[in-house]
Formats: structure tokens, sequence, C-alpha cells
């Protein structure tokens, strides 16, 4: 847990300006600055940038897995404990030529919550996630990616209430459905986006032609989504590649 | 880790902004990935990548190549910016004649990456669309503060740092290369473009004594 040590605090304010998510105030009755630790999400720019002048930024043993998930999904230096990736601990498109993740006939869907920059409460988390579940998306099991390790309920989306109100900078809803289904998931998205506190970075995962194209972008139009210009290449590289 | 994916900014800008990885799969190829991480690198410095790290160590804007390069482990993840097509381009016609086996991921604007690709002999195999930004928008930053806030997306670099740097540009304390510097050492892994980021600032700061001359 980060905090800031009140002996040594001057109350320069300097470490305001470095906090990710405005969680670092300043009490004027004190000439003190203090961490909100409700939106804290141990992201540790602050520590690790040595931001403060006299070092009054310390952190305190992290306790209990929820408070240790919250640190490794917003410090992407960590490596998470169960995927074993650095991040925020999936592979998603990235290994998608050998591990053959999302198929041919299927969505992926990557799902950024909290991003850019917001951060995410693990309840609005749990909103979207479960809107997802009811249009049909199936969650990549804990072994390939963290949120779901939080998942009482994997066919439903539903995360241990004890998570709920932890703050994260961000963490991904990992899934995949059928391609039949893709519009439906979209629907459900376009209703919840308007039930959260946060924002979310959607990303659509497709298997390509040799042109690196997918003529079911086209349902995008109908839905209203603009046409996406950017997009996260796998070259096909990999060995052994996976021709699923 | 959709961290490169979601940049955000005048597409013209972002047309000279490529990220390159290279990536190991869990229980596939992810042991003893050293020779294969310098030999990425080496033929990403053969093509000038203008920013490359790895999460582990940090960002070359920062440290010496010969020490990211010492820290290497099975647990590195190697990558790196392209600020043009002909780059990208070079850097996967080696690449793919090195025969690595390792997975190649190339983020950008899809009208420069997909060709890049045709004219390098590479065949896609899948693609993460990025499809916006969706929600509630209203407590996010202004859309100059996002465009290099973004470049971490990991979100390492906060936006009222942004905000003071910029000021910092604007009152020429520190030129928009040095402001650009600064900022990438926040971003651990590598792939914030310094040189775009000290476009957007001087582009910002420019606007802003255009509006306080006309005002």
């Amino acid at each position: 847990m980060t905090v800031i040590n009140k002996e040594k605090c001057v109350g320069c304010k300097t470490c305001m300006k470095y906090c990710t998510v405005d969680a670092i105030h300043y009490l004027p009755e004190e000439r003190k600055c203090y961490v909100d630790q409700s939106r804290c999400t141990e992201c540790y720019v602050c520590v690790r940038q040595k931001v403060c002048p006299v070092g009054a930024i310390e952190t305190v043993e992290l306790d209990g897995f929820f408070k240790q998930f919250q640190h490794v999904m917003s410090d992407p230096v960590e490596n998470h404990g169960v995927t074993g990736v650095t991040g925020r601990g999936t592979e998603e498109v990235k290994t998608n030529d050998v591990s053959g993740r999302v198929k041919k006939g299927f969505a992926g869907f990557s799902i950024d919550m909290g991003r850019p920059g917001l951060g995410v409460f693990l309840r609005d988390a749990e909103k979207v996630a479960m809107a997802m579940a009811e249009a049909g998306l199936v969650f990549e099991p804990p072994e390939t990616t963290p949120l779901s390790a939080l998942m009482t309920d994997m066919k439903t989306g539903k995360l241990d209430d004890a998570c709920l109100d932890y703050h994260l900078l961000s963490v991904i809803i990992e899934g995949s459905c059928t391609l039949d289904k893709m519009s439906d998931v979209f629907r459900a998205l376009q209703k919840v986006e308007k039930e959260i506190d946060t924002v979310f970075s959607v990303g659509l995962i497709l298997r390509v032609d040799e042109n690196g194209e997918n003529p079911i972008l086209s349902e995008l139009d109908a839905l209203g989504i603009p046409q996406p210009h950017r997009g996260k290449v796998n070259v096909g590289l990999g060995r052994p590649l996976s021709t699923l | 880790m959709t961290h490169s994916l979601h940049r955000s900014g005048d597409i013209e800008s972002q047309k000279r902004d490529f990220n390159w990885f290279m990536y190991q799969t869990k229980g596939v190829n992810d042991k003893n990935i050293r020779d294969k991480a310098l030999e990425f690198i080496a033929t990403a410095e053969a093509w000038h990548s203008e920013n490359w790290g790895d999460v582990k160590t940090g960002p070359l804007t920062q440290y010496s190549s010969e020490e990211i390069r010492k820290n290497i482990s099975d647990k590195s993840r190697i990558r790196g910016v392209f600020t043009s097509k002909e780059q990208v381009i070079g850097f996967l016609k080696d690449i793919k004649a090195k025969d690595l086996g390792m997975s190649v991921v190339i983020t950008g604007v899809l009208s420069e990456v997909l060709p890049a690709c045709r004219e390098a002999g590479v065949t896609p195999h899948s693609v993460n669309y990025s499809l916006g930004v969706w929600g509630n928008k209203s407590r996010l930053p202004d859309d100059d503060t996002l465009s290099i806030t973004t470049m971490c997306g990991h979100h390492m670099i906060p936006p009222k740092f942004v905000e003071d740097v910029q000021k910092q540009v604007d009152n020429g304390k520190l030129t928009a290369e040095e402001g650009a510097k600064k900022l990438s050492n926040f971003c651990y892994c590598g792939i914030f473009n310094q040189i775009r980021c000290a476009e957007i600032l001087n582009i910002v700061s420019e606007k802003k004594k255009r509006d306080a001359a006309g005002a």
C-alpha cells in the first residue's frame, strides 16, 4: 500500500502531479499531502519515479489477495502469478499465431476497463462482464486472463463481492463468441456503457485473410460503430503456426 | 495487454507511429529466449528504432542498450518504436529471413501497417482492432493530453505531469525534445514515441502562441 509519511512530508505538493489517477490530495489544515486509499491503484509510479524530494512516499505490505491483484494489474513491471505475463497479464492477439486462442469463426473481445487513464472499480468491470456474458461471450479461463480468477461464476461473469470496491488502473475483460453472436455482444456493450462511471477501450480480435482483412467488420456499420483505423497486427511469424 | 492499440490524436501523426513487438508463447517457446531477443534488438537497431526497451529494465530513452540487453530474461518483453513505414518493412523482411519462430506484432494505422506487411512478404494472421473509447468520457483529459498519455498504454504517464511539461515547453524552460524525453521515461516498456510527442508538444505550444497573439 502506498502512503505518505506525515513526519517527512513538507507539503510541497510535487507528488500530486505524478499521480496517474489523481489520488494524492493536500490537506491545508495540516499542510501535508495524503493518498486517498479508495482511489489509489497501487501503480507505484510515484514510488518508482522517486518523485518526492524528501522521500516521504513509502510502501507498506500489500495485505491480502485482492490488494496484491490490484497492484499487479496496475503496475506493468509485475508479472501476473498465474499467467506469468507482465503488463496486465494477458496474451490476447500477440501470440495468436501460435496459441490459436481466437480461432476462425470466432470474435475475440479485449475490453480495457478504465482505460484511458481513469481507472476502474471492479464493480464497473463486473457490470460490463456480466452484460457481455448474457449476450453470449465466453470468458477466457483464469489460466490465461487474470480477471477470470476473480469470477465466482464463469458463465455469468459475477465477481467475488469482496473485490468490488478495489480501484485498478485498468483490467481486461477477455473472451470470445461465435461470429453470429458478435453483434449481440456489441449491443450489450452499447447498453452497459451508459451504466458505468468510467471508460473502456474496445478491442475486437479476428482471424484475417492474407490481405489482413475480415468481412465481418462490415457488421459494425449497422451498429453505428465506426470502422477501425488502428490495429495490432500479428504477422504470422510465430512457430509452430496455428491454422485454427 | 493491449497497451499499444488505443493511441489517439491526429491520424496523420499516428501514421508516423508504429510499434514492433517480439512475443514468446507460454509453454511453447518461452524458455531460453535471450539469443532470440538479442537478434530482435539487433534488427531493430539496424533499422534505427527510435525507442525500445524491456519492461524489466526500462526504455532506451533512460537506459543504455547494453544495460537493457544485460538484464534480458525469459520474462522479458522486447518492443519498440518506428516512425516510418520503410523501417517496418525492412525490419519485417529481416526478421522473417532470420526465422526465429517468435510471434511478431506491428501496431499502427492499418492503412500503413497492412501495405507494409505485403511489401515485406509477411502474411497477417490475426488483428486486434481498436474500436475506440466507450463509457462515461466526461472525466477524460483534453485530446492533446490524451494523444500523449495514450502512447503509454499502461498509463504510467500522469495527465497532470503532461500539463506541467507542456507549460515548461510553452515558457521556454524545456525544449519539446527535452520534455518528450522526460515523459518517455515513465513508459517502462519503451513503446513511447518521443519523436511524435515532441511534435505534439510543439504544435500545442505554437497554437497557444497564435491564440495569444490573436486575442
